[in-house]
């Protein structure tokens, strides 16, 4: 029991410490003065708020970024899916090498690949589209939901599809009954990682897009700094709650849909 | 097999797409894209150019301006821009350019020598300053970009801070000693003061290479940094040597901020102007464009600063002719290299740098005027009353040597302050960047100063 | 032949989607940085008009320069010690204590660690900052228990950034572990606790022999998701002070986009990618020796 009573402190403890670096966008996003120390506002106010709740700075921002990176995230899950059937299913003599070498890739920072993507998107056509932009962020994303999905459905016995065959369903239609029920919450979890990794990518819609109407809201949060470095604090720190908000919600949402647990399970396995 | 097979193919396929990245202009050319930076501090710019839009299609029926703002830091636009410059399809009409891009982006065809229409916009001939003709000047002599509006560096003093330290509240000190001895004795009098503030640390990037180290390299007998006569840099340089030992003595004699603030990525941004106007630093050798930041609505409001702060030229190291040293940079317009229709882009270039809108720009971002007829604008002074005394300083002013090669020899120098901030030698410091910049440039273009 | 020519038709259409997406977009653009390093391209000036092919001069440079190997240097210290000491340790920890705890503090816990990871790299990184520099919360904290604060961005910059790091990675290996530990038989712990073996005997000789891939290959995820990181350390420190925290991908960023000079930039950009396939061939090899 003694050590169950230690065990609870230290996570409170850990809880507290990976608390205490939130405390000043609190604070700050009600604060008519914002610095940088998290400290009680001297002059109260939601002012902040008002500033960053409008269309242009807090709502369409939003929405693009939601259909950027729910774009993505549907786009690479589907695409993932598929790939990872063969890998898991087929012995495939390249699947080792394949598996390693697109995870080698996410080793790079996606600022070294933006100069020939930027001259591949003026190319095809694509700059200033949104499709085109979610397209490149799901690609990107690929390497590591190919590889977690691909574990997950390791998961997922063989035999039980092998019924479906022999019933003369095809493997796709296998996928889709059998093994993709089945690996819910793993597609689950793997949508919800790329929406994340999306919805705090800077750089790539940032480059890809001009018009400013169409830039996601983590583009427009750059909108907060001025020339020669100045800042305006209190309405950063407010629109990062607002823009930290729908995943945090999103994380809640899945993980309270998988029964409480936002499962790893099985995802990373060599 | 076939995996490989459709790969390779795949990347063949990309590479022939992207090497290859020269195409038509996608927009056709009545219509100009005009692309600049949108700053939330001053929303000014979006404003101005949208009433300039406006102005521009009257004027013109059949063209339409297409405005393009970008929305991020400094470092960020300069990346972006560079990258719609490569694709002739996405480069710009009209660029909203820092003076400091203009000599690489010429050099690199990006954009388009205008001394033919120059030639014939008699407000360039008769109106514009001739010291602020060199921001839009390449190497190759030809005039690339239209100045908007300039800055100058000086001193910035607190009169209360220097009352209290018995310093006369009208000061013009005439060589580095006496900036120094000023300093000392603002230190003696109050401990918990910092007597002087000037660019330094790695965050400060640029600033400390232009408003730092160059302004006290150009008041030496070194005086240049790139001589434009031999077409050589100047290392090693006598002056560079004084400059760094300069920034020594601030910092052992605990003179200036501290080295921690000094790399603070936030401490300008949020400490500098409340401290100023706390009366808890000295004085700061910095841009004329602090007024902006007190004003009411600033970043830092301060109604009463027009009583506190005074300003004074910086002095040439004794005070050599022609007594006070100053550099300008600045915002410019120019035209895209690559344009369908650059008489369109030069006529927007031109009403938005016509008397009315060029003063409200310069009257709205406090930019210096660089028209003689702005200059003479009564609103400027009003809106700040130390723009009389920053725009005087236009006159004697320099603008950096922005070859190509610039950014480079400017980090060299940030690495040299950066290590002397943090204790380093200031000898050793200014022989290893003697070494960089003729690494950068090659020796045989240096030479001795 | 027919059956060969069978499997190839029938793992050849679910893959063609992302393999077509990666060739385009990650593998070809990677392509054209690879041979990018070997010329002078540039994002502005006379090579950025005629970029000429110079061999190895980039690869030269990157090998004589201090720079570089300055770099590689604290690019090695911060995967190790922010990935894989600590978001590994951190998230083990936090996994193996939050078993059989109450489904209430296991969601709290959880979700404020989540919470950091979740967050913006911009936005995390300013936090970081609020907490961390001279009047932040940890400074106040300190002073409230009269231990002394100091500026912890300037005395112990490499430290700041790693500790950043880790409380914004942890929660990606704590996810990791909880899934791992649960699926490790109960049975074998009761019985390693029947012969009388302690909480700390018991996870090093029974658990940890069980979850050992997952280890390493979390510590590999991690190692490549750490390699890059950018925006965390450009906000708290920008590289400085006098370069302390400039790893590879700040110093990519500075030559490739401040100094417009990609060629070099790309090359910077090739050592990174060695650097991650040596660390993955490390853990691999790891995975083949003993299984």
């Amino acid at each position: 029991m003694r050590l169950s009573i230690v065990v609870n402190l230290v996570l409170a403890f850990v809880a507290l410490l990976f608390l205490a670096p939130l405390l000043w966008l609190v604070t700050a996003s009600f604060d008519a003065r914002a610095g940088f120390a998290a400290k009680l506002p001297e002059q109260f106010t939601l002012s902040n708020f008002g500033a960053v709740l409008t269309w242009d700075v807090g709502g369409r921002p939003l929405l693009n970024g939601l259909l950027i990176s729910g774009g993505a995230a549907v786009v690479t899950v589907v695409v993932a899916v598929l790939a990872a059937y063969p890998l898991s299913r087929y012995q495939l003599r390249f699947r080792r090498p394949f598996l390693y070498t697109i995870l080698f890739t996410t080793g790079l920072p996606v600022t070294a690949i933006m100069v020939p993507v930027y001259g591949l998107f003026v190319r095809l056509n694509l700059i200033d589209s949104l499709a085109g932009t979610m397209l490149f962020m799901a690609a990107t994303s690929l390497p590591m939901a190919i590889w977690m999905t691909k574990n997950f459905m390791d998961g997922v016995p063989v035999s039980l599809e092998e019924a479906a065959w022999v019933d003369g369903a095809s493997p796709m239609q296998a996928l889709r009954r059998i093994v993709l029920p089945l690996m819910l919450p793993g597609v689950a979890v793997v949508a919800i990682f790329n929406f994340i990794a999306a919805w705090g990518n800077f750089f790539v819609p940032f480059v890809l897009l001009l018009d400013p109407a169409k830039q996601p809201a983590s583009v427009n949060i750059f909108s907060f700094f001025g020339e020669h470095g100045m800042v305006a604090y209190g309405q950063l720190a407010a629109y990062s709650i607002v823009y930290t908000t729908p995943v945090i919600g999103l994380y809640l949402l899945v993980s309270r849909a998988l029964g409480g647990g936002f499962t790893m399970s099985g995802a990373v396995k060599a | 097999m076939l995996l490989r097979t459709v790969t390779t193919g795949l990347t063949v396929v990309a590479l022939g797409l992207t090497a290859a990245a020269c195409g038509a202009p996608a927009t056709d050319s009545k219509t100009i894209r005009v692309v600049y930076r949108n700053y939330s501090d001053f929303p000014q710019m979006d404003d101005f150019m949208k009433v300039v839009k406006k102005e521009f299609e009257a004027a013109n029926p059949g063209l339409t301006a297409q405005l393009n703002p970008i929305t991020s830091l400094d470092s960020d636009y300069l990346a972006k821009v560079q990258l719609m410059q490569r694709s002739p399809s996405t480069a710009p009409d009209v660029l909203f350019e820092d003076s400091y891009n203009v000599n690489a982006d010429a050099a690199a065809g990006y954009l388009l020598p205008l001394d033919d229409q120059l030639k014939n916009w008699p407000d360039w001939n008769e109106q514009f300053i001739d010291a602020t003709k060199q921001a839009g000047r390449a190497t190759d002599g030809k005039t690339y970009a239209v100045p908007m509006g300039t800055d100058t560096r000086g001193i910035w003093f607190n009169k209360t801070v220097f009352a209290k330290a018995g310093l006369p509240t009208d000061w013009h000190p005439t060589s580095w000693d006496e900036v120094l001895a000023a300093a000392r004795k603002i230190k003696q009098s109050q401990p918990d003061v910092e007597p002087m503030y000037m660019p330094l640390g790695k965050p400060s990037t640029e600033a400390v290479s232009m408003q730092t180290l160059e302004m006290l390299l150009y008041g030496t007998d070194t005086k240049d940094l790139y001589s434009e006569s031999d077409k050589k840099w100047v290392a090693p340089s006598k002056g560079m040597n004084d400059a760094l030992h300069f920034v020594s003595t601030a910092m052992t004699e605990h003179l200036a901020q501290t080295a921690a603030e000094a790399e603070d990525t936030q401490f300008a941004a949020t400490q500098m102007t409340t401290r100023m106007s706390k009366d808890k630093i000295g004085f700061m050798i910095d841009g004329g464009w602090y007024a902006r930041y007190w004003a009411p609505g600033g970043v830092s409001p301060w109604p009463e600063w027009t009583k506190t702060m005074g300003t004074t030229a910086f002095p040439t190291q004794h005070g050599q002719a022609p007594g006070k040293v100053t550099l300008s940079g600045g915002w410019t317009l120019a035209v895209g290299g690559s344009t369908g229709n650059a008489e369109a882009a030069f006529k927007f270039l031109t009403v938005a740098l016509n008397k009315k809108n060029s003063t409200d720009i310069d009257v709205n971002c406090s930019w210096l005027p660089v028209r003689k007829d702005v200059r003479a604008d009564p609103r400027l002074a009003e809106k700040d009353p130390t723009v009389p005394f920053w725009s005087d300083l236009v006159s004697i002013t320099r603008y950096r040597p922005t070859l190509p090669e610039y950014p480079q020899v400017s980090n060299a120098m940030q690495v040299a302050a950066d290590s002397v901030v943090n204790g380093g030698d200031p000898d050793q410091a200014t022989r290893k960047w003697v070494e960089d910049v003729q690494k950068v440039v090659g020796a045989d273009k240096t030479r001795n100063g | 032949m027919a059956r060969n020519g069978k499997r190839v038709l029938a793992w050849l259409p679910p893959m063609a989607p992302s393999v077509v997406l990666l060739g385009l977009f990650v593998v070809g653009p990677i392509a054209w940085c690879l041979y990018a390093a070997f010329t002078n391209t540039a994002l502005t000036g006379i090579a950025a008009r005629r970029p000429q092919f110079v061999g190895l001069d980039n690869f030269k440079n990157l090998f004589t320069s201090a720079d570089v190997g300055a770099s590689l240097w604290l690019t090695v210290l911060f995967v190790l010690g922010s990935a894989v000491v600590g978001q590994n340790g951190a998230g083990m920890l936090l996994a193996v204590f939050m078993q059989r705890r109450s489904r209430v503090l296991r969601g709290i816990v959880g979700t404020i660690v989540v919470a950091a990871w979740v967050l913006p790299e911009v936005v995390a990184a300013f936090a970081v900052y609020a907490f961390l520099n001279t009047n932040g919360t940890l400074n106040e904290v300190l002073g409230a228990l009269g231990l002394g604060g100091q500026n912890w961005l300037y005395t112990a910059p490499l430290f700041a950034v790693v500790l950043a790091n880790i409380w914004r990675g942890t929660a990606f290996s704590m996810l990791v572990y909880q899934a791992a530990l649960s699926e490790v038989p109960s049975d074998l712990t009761e019985a390693a606790e029947v012969d009388g073996a302690g909480p700390v005997r018991r996870f090093w000789h029974v658990v940890l022999p069980v979850i050992r891939r997952t280890v390493v290959t979390n510590l590999m995820l991690i190692t490549l998701q750490t390699l890059g990181v950018f925006a965390l350390i450009f906000v708290l420190t920008a590289g400085g002070p006098d370069n302390k925290t400039r790893t590879l991908p700040l110093l990519m960023y500075e030559q490739a986009f401040k100094f417009g000079q990609i060629g070099y930039g790309t090359a910077i950009a090739v050592v990174l990618l060695a650097l991650g396939a040596v660390f993955s061939l490390v853990y691999i090899r790891s995975l083949k020796t003993e299984v």
